[in-house]
């Protein structure tokens, strides 16, 4: 290869690295053009070579060059590949051949990081030292590590100024011919095979267990703090170590501090005024900061056990259900999901109220949770704020919604149920009477049998008059029984005796669902009746009564 | 080093200098037709050759204190350690630098290594015995050991001169922004003690030098440059990776920056303190911890940095301060820094201590306080690091020659490498450094250490010798 081609080569080069530090930035490993762009980068090295040894590219301010040839210049402030190296001390990069793939796409991945952000507390010479790379050296410039530039100049002269007196060393060695031997008292144990295996052992558990030990010390600094201001700082500490052992997935500290801190307000002996910075530690562990994260181990996978998530959810206060309610809704894994719904139920009852509000949530799903969560509080609290929920725009809200009622119960619900019988949707008509259904009540029982002794329950689908028999045969009492003996018997008139029929057949059907065996004898009866299907309806239920059904 | 390809060559490459080390050791045992020689020997045969059958060739070169396979650097293992450190040892006896695999190896070729290896130890000029009798053996080749040429030396004194003053430097500044509220560059932090990693690990002993001199004013940078420099060197020995070195020249260099939280009429105070100012020195371990906590965001680095500044002054049997409620195990960094940093400290002089201890007056007090005070294995591994006559020692050797120790022996803890500063005539001298490892015709060492002395009682200035 001639010498301009290499050049051209090496400028290539320059600019695949370039593309590359753009294009992992916006795509993951396994896009298309993320991996066709490493090939191509990769392919350009393995060409260059296959006629050089090794690749060396120096770096100034604005400019990369290869072997005095520029292959690079930029002005820009950002975007300056050149300048980009330079500001962190990087002069030279040498990449050798034998450079692998992975080696490769390992320095494009460090140097398309963001460097501008906060969380990085590496820059990209210490990126490269940590990788330690086989086939990719670099000088770097220490000079801008010095806080001082002329201080090791300074410290040396200083040091010279103070040079040895010639006589205090020849007194030494004069001293050393009178003064007795004195030989190093320390000796030198050589080092055994138990004493490596033990070193193992300690190496092996060093980087574990270093987050319990800071909580910890935090615990002791109780003790060690003295003003106001000790304290305001160790609340930021607590806070900080709950943040981070949420962040590292770690809930068991986060009990274990938490468990603590109620321990010290437990104590009787400690003040007062210092238990409200431990109290607002562990309302900061409810807050939206903490709750986020859990909601992002929760949805991670990672494997833990409900019985930590319960106990975490212990030491919460009510502030902890705005929060919880927010990131039910942003969770997307059902069984992280479950687990806030069961801690929402735990902490709700603190505060209705503040549940409540996420019945106003945007997301219809969110809203069915908060919902279903005020069923297993069983509160009946809750049913002023179910009540306006019953219209909303979603069809599974509203039924969600009509189900609650219907297991609250109370006064307040009838109305909007018998109003919901009359609902357009036949969704909605069969979940309040079902919820209806689950009142149980007298009311309830009163608004179905009016609803059936309607002159319009005739005209009623099928399928729903039947739902309507099934739900009144909840209540097993005489005057059900006799309403239902009263349809059967009934003489259809001549027009419209089909849709009396059946109204009857369903009184036959009810009547073997009531389980009273007093029917049998009439259901015997209306066994041979002309129409077929009272006839098959009572067969049925006679069939269901003798087999206890 | 992360690909699984890297990572499986650094494997191999490890047990085969392991190999070739059980190999020798035990040809000193048994003879050539020995069925555990020859069985290892078919072992090393096997690895070689499939090393060589990937790669070509097979280079085994030492430089310094390492092995390098074919220009790869093989890290102290410690599973190996012994075994590396009795290949260094040998190696160096014999002034062999390197042997190179070509071809496919035989078990014949590696007993004719061995046998000259072996015979080479009672040569007085072992290289060329090596050699000699390797002349016929085509598939091996052998080469002397490089020594360090002095212009090299001098310009790796300078690095490291620029190394050590760039991180006292830094640590300065450091300080001064804390205390003014400005935040503090980690970035930077880390770069200055990455610098220093790859001293110890390339030129330990230069580095570990700098720490020996203690004659600056600003005693407070130095101690915790210094601290985290002794640090480094005892991780390394204990077969910590650099990323935990790192780690630990971090937590070193910040170990003490509770101290800025001293008035200064109080550090800087020249007799000795009475209890109430004892009462504020105690406190610098909780001041650090808070102040590391204050630094930045909660991370794995800023958690261990608290813990070893809270820790560093409790001891090993929780002897020291502060004080704590529960009982607790001292992190293993902690111990670490509380070696390097009571070493330190009794070696230099403080402006409430005006007299430092030599030396090895200052490990003799450091053996007493062993399981008690100190981590007894950490201390075990650290003398080993600094021989028992550490850098900086004035000895008086008998042959009459005044010297100050520059570079302790791992191998020869007794036979440190020492600089004459008075010869055998009583003239004063600078410069001329003497091995006392050297040997006279009659198998019998030259010089051996006599006594030693106590600089500071002469006002001896180490950084005009060892800088």
């Amino acid at each position: 290869m001639e010498i301009n081609e290499d050049l051209k080569a090496a400028k290539e080069i320059v600019q695949s690295i370039l593309r590359a530090k753009k294009i992992i930035r916006m795509y993951p490993a396994n896009n298309p053009i993320y991996v066709k762009t490493i090939e191509d980068c990769f392919a350009r090295f393995s060409d260059y070579f296959n006629y050089r040894e090794d690749l060396v590219l120096k770096i100034r301010q604005n400019e990369i060059s290869w072997e005095s040839e520029q292959v690079y210049a930029s002005v820009e402030k950002e975007e300056n590949l050149a300048l980009f190296f330079f500001k962190d001390g990087l002069r030279e990069v040498t990449f050798k051949r034998g450079l692998s793939s992975g080696e490769m796409e390992d320095f494009l991945k460090i140097i398309a990081m963001d460097f501008e952000r906060d969380i990085v507390d590496d820059d990209i010479v210490t990126l490269l030292w940590e990788r330690d790379f086989q086939n990719i050296q670099y000088i770097a410039d220490d000079a801008m590590l010095a806080d001082e530039d002329t201080y090791q100049d300074r410290t040396l002269e200083e040091i010279e100024e103070r040079s040895n007196d010639p006589d205090n060393i020849m007194k030494a060695y004069q001293d050393a011919f009178s003064e007795q031997d004195i030989s190093s008292e320390a000796s030198i144990a050589p080092l055994s095979d138990a004493d490596l295996q033990q070193l193992m052992q300690m190496l092996d558990h060093e980087g574990s267990g270093k987050t319990e030990k800071l909580v910890d010390l935090l615990f002791e600094l109780p003790y060690l703090s003295e003003t106001r201001a000790d304290f305001e700082e160790l609340t930021v500490f607590f806070t900080s170590a709950s943040e981070f052992v949420m962040q590292s997935g770690d809930l068991v500290i986060m009990n274990s501090i938490l468990s603590r801190l109620s321990g010290l307000i437990g104590e009787p002996h400690i003040d007062d005024e210092i238990k409200k910075y431990f109290r607002r530690v562990i309302s900061y562990a409810g807050g939206s900061t903490i709750i986020k994260l859990l909601g992002e181990i929760l949805d991670s996978g990672q494997e833990i056990e409900d019985k930590v998530v319960e106990e975490y959810v212990r030491y919460l206060d009510k502030s902890a259900i705005p929060p919880l309610m927010n990131v039910l809704g942003e969770l997307e894994s059902i069984h992280a999901r479950k687990i806030v719904i069961d801690a929402l139920i735990f902490l709700g009852p603190k505060d209705i109220t503040s549940l409540a509000k996420g019945l106003n949530d945007a997301r219809w799903f969110v809203v069915r949770n908060i919902i279903y969560i005020f069923r297993k509080i069983a509160d009946k609290r809750a049913v002023e704020f179910l009540l306006k929920t019953v219209r909303h725009t979603d069809i599974r809200v509203r039924k969600e919604v009509i189900r609650a009622l219907g297991e609250l119960g109370g006064g307040g619900v009838f109305q909007t149920l018998r109003e919901c019988l009359e609902d357009q949707e036949p969704q909605i008509r069969s979940a309040a009477l079902r919820a209806l259904g689950t009142v149980a009540s007298e009311a309830a029982k009163r608004i179905i049998l009016d609803k059936i002794s309607d002159k319009a329950f005739k005209d009623v689908d099928f399928d729903e008059k039947k739902e309507y028999f099934e739900v009144l045969s909840k209540w097993k009492d005489k005057d059900v029984f006799a309403f239902l003996v009263e349809l059967l018997k009934k003489k259809p008139f001549l027009f419209g005796s089909a849709k009396m029929e059946e109204i009857r057949a369903c009184s036959a059907y009810s009547l073997g669902l009531l389980g009273n065996k007093d029917a049998m004898p009439i259901l015997t009866k209306f066994k041979g009746d002309a129409s077929k299907l009272v006839r098959e309806f009572s067969y049925t239920a006679i069939k269901r009564l003798e087999h206890g059904q | 080093m992360d690909s699984k390809q890297e990572r499986e060559l650094h494997k191999n490459a490890k047990e085969l200098i392991n190999q070739i080390s059980v190999v020798l050791r035990t040809s000193q045992i048994h003879d050539a037709n020995n069925v555990a020689l020859a069985s290892s020997i078919n072992r090393l045969v096997a690895m070689i050759n499939a090393m060589v059958s990937q790669e070509n060739i097979l280079v085994l070169e030492l430089r310094g204190e390492f092995f390098y396979i074919n220009e790869y650097r093989i890290r102290y293992s410690l599973e190996y350690l012994l075994n590396f450190d009795f290949m260094v040892r040998e190696f160096k006896k014999r002034e062999l630098g390197n042997v190179t695999f070509k071809g496919q190896i035989r078990a014949d070729d590696i007993k004719a290594f061995i046998k000259a290896f072996n015979d080479a130890s009672f040569s007085q000029e072992p290289f060329n015995t090596i050699h000699d009798e390797m002349t016929n053996v085509r598939n091996i080749d052998v080469g002397i050991l490089k020594k360090v040429v002095e212009d090299d030396a001098l310009d790796v004194r300078k690095m490291v001169k620029k190394t050590y003053f760039n991180a006292v430097s830094f640590t300065q500044g450091v300080i001064n922004k804390i205390k003014s509220g400005e935040k503090v560059n980690i970035k930077k932090a880390k770069r200055v003690v990455e610098s220093m990693v790859d001293q110890i690990l390339e030129e330990e002993q230069m580095l570990l030098g700098m720490t020996a001199i203690k004659d600056y004013d600003e005693y407070t940078y130095h101690h915790s440059v210094n601290v985290s420099i002794l640090a480094i060197a005892l991780g390394q020995r204990l077969g910590m990776s650099r990323r935990m070195l790192t780690e630990l020249g971090m937590v070193s260099l910040f170990h003490d920056i509770g101290k800025m939280d001293i008035p200064n009429d109080i550090l800087n105070k020249p007799s000795n303190f009475n209890d109430d100012e004892w009462n504020i020195i105690r406190k610098h371990p909780v001041w650090g911890l808070r102040a590391i906590l204050k630094l930045k965001r909660f991370d794995d680095l800023t958690i261990k940095s608290a813990i070893v500044a809270f820790e560093h002054h409790m001891n090993f049997d929780l002897s020291g301060y502060p004080k704590i409620r529960r009982g607790i195990k001292l992190d293993l960094l902690s111990r670490i820094v509380s070696l390097a940093d009571q070493y330190d400290a009794m070696t230099s002089a403080r402006v409430y201590s005006r007299i430092p201890l030599s030396p090895d007056k200052a490990l003799s007090i450091m053996m007493e306080r062993a399981g008690t005070q100190l981590d007894p294995l950490l201390f075990k591994f650290f003398t080993n690091m600094v021989g028992v006559y550490p850098i900086g020692t004035l000895v008086m050797l008998d042959s009459r020659e005044l010297g100050l120790v520059c570079e302790s022996n791992q191998l020869f803890p007794n036979r440190p490498r020492v600089m004459i500063i008075v010869n055998d005539a009583g003239t004063r001298t600078k410069g001329t450094v003497i091995d006392l490892t050297e040997k006279n015709d009659k198998d019998l060492y030259i010089r051996s250490i006599r006594k030693t002395l106590d600089p500071n009682k002469y006002n001896i200035n180490l950084a005009e010798y060892l800088l």
